[in-house]
């Protein structure tokens, strides 16, 4: 052993704190909203909208932030992905600054997933039906979705409403649906990528994520 | 490095404290602009919605004033951690080519900068293991070729050279 310790002393790059703080509290509304709480409930809608806000803030953060969390530094782009998967089946390691290309079309794929889903979600339950909503929307909070679609149908005024209510429903519904099972196998795949990743390049892929300091590991 | 540790440390958790007050502001503002909407769609114009759109307003320019404000300190943390690395990393070459010029063995510089970073010799015993009166000769040698008497000497020749712009209270005295 040398007492040169520099490698020990360079401080290893983890994500801002925007970036996980929007990641991991996706990761919990994707997981209270899947898991806990009850389909179209009043506290699926809150979780819905939060889940919302964070994604517009991470897609802020991708035109003002620093310059790993930008778009340009993970441009959608699939011949570099290729080249990429090209770089794993030879054995070679690239660093990447910010999601490696394969990572990229992943990020992209997710947040297209959610912007389906948030944007079903809200068109089922609109801001003029959500829980939180005062006056008649309060008597809806109880029961969510359910009293949601005979809120927007009133406001569609006359007669034939309340079929359209009911069949407009049900394509959101399913495409809602849909797009949530897409989600589960993106995240699957997302953290099959990462262990793949990790097990190929080190443990630094898992570290940059982490919500908590890491800083035991240096010996 | 300890001081480093402490100062990176620091900052992360004034970065943290402007990333979650962030991250409040847009949920808030999400609830929030629902909320006007919906009062929007219900009641239309009214003085209500004169009070809430510039609520509205006030938030996302808080959001947007805040992300900018955090990539800030981010830029500059950066920097600050560039500079560190290269103000040690030029200070780790002077220390080898110093101890090159006295002609420091291997070992003799391995322990010599393992005291100039503050271990004291049971640890580097147990970091090179070896015994301790190994590294105490190790060190001695070590002090004997730099021409010093202690650890504390030793260091003070590095330092020295950092301070030369620094006014000591003697050396005005002595002007």
């Amino acid at each position: 052993m040398t007492a040169n310790t520099t490698e020990a002393s360079l401080p290893m790059w983890r994500w801002d704190p925007l970036v996980r703080i929007t990641h991991w509290g996706i990761v919990v509304a994707v997981i209270v909203n899947a898991l806990v709480v009850e389909e179209g409930s009043a506290f699926h809608i809150w979780v819905g909208y939060g889940l919302a806000a964070l994604l517009a803030l991470r897609l802020l953060w991708g035109l003002i932030g620093p310059p790993e969390a930008r778009f340009s530094a993970f441009p959608p782009n699939p011949s570099r992905a290729i080249a990429h998967v090209r770089e794993i089946a030879s054995g070679t390691h690239t660093t990447h600054a910010s999601h490696n290309p394969l990572g990229a079309l992943m990020v992209y794929a997710i947040w297209s997933c959610l912007t389906a889903i948030i944007a079903t979600g809200i068109a089922m339950a609109p801001p003029s039906a959500a829980p939180w909503t005062n006056l008649e929307g309060k008597e809806h909070a109880e029961t969510g979705v359910q009293a949601a679609a005979p809120v927007a149908a009133e406001r569609e005024e006359g007669g034939e409403t309340e079929e359209r209510g009911e069949r407009d429903e049900s394509p959101l519904t399913e495409i809602h649906e849909i797009a949530v099972n897409l989600l589960y196998l993106l995240i699957a795949l997302h953290l099959a990528g990462v262990i793949f990743e990790a097990r190929r390049s080190g443990r630094q892929i898992l570290t940059a994520m982490l919500p908590w300091p890491t800083g035991a590991k240096r010996a | 490095m300890r001081v480093h540790a402490f100062r990176s440390k620091s900052g992360d958790g004034q970065t943290w404290t402007v990333a979650a007050i962030v991250a409040l502001q847009s949920l808030s503002a999400a609830f929030f602009v629902a909320d006007a909407f919906a009062d929007l769609q219900r009641d239309g114009i009214s003085a209500h919605i004169a009070v809430e759109g510039p609520i509205a307003v006030s938030l996302f320019a808080g959001i947007a004033f805040g992300a900018r404000r955090l990539r800030t300190m981010l830029a500059d943390a950066r920097r600050r951690d560039s500079a560190l690395a290269a103000a040690s990393g030029a200070l780790g070459e002077v220390v080898q080519a110093q101890f090159a010029e006295w002609r420091l063995t291997a070992a003799e510089a391995d322990v010599a900068l393992f005291a100039l970073k503050g271990c004291d010799v049971a640890q580097i015993a147990r970091l090179r293991s070896t015994a301790t009166g190994t590294v105490r000769a190790q060190l001695a040698r070590a002090y004997a070729k730099a021409g010093v008497g202690s650890r504390a000497a030793l260091v003070s020749l590095f330092i020295e050279d950092l301070l030369n712009d620094v006014p000591v209270p003697a050396a005005r005295r002595a002007a």
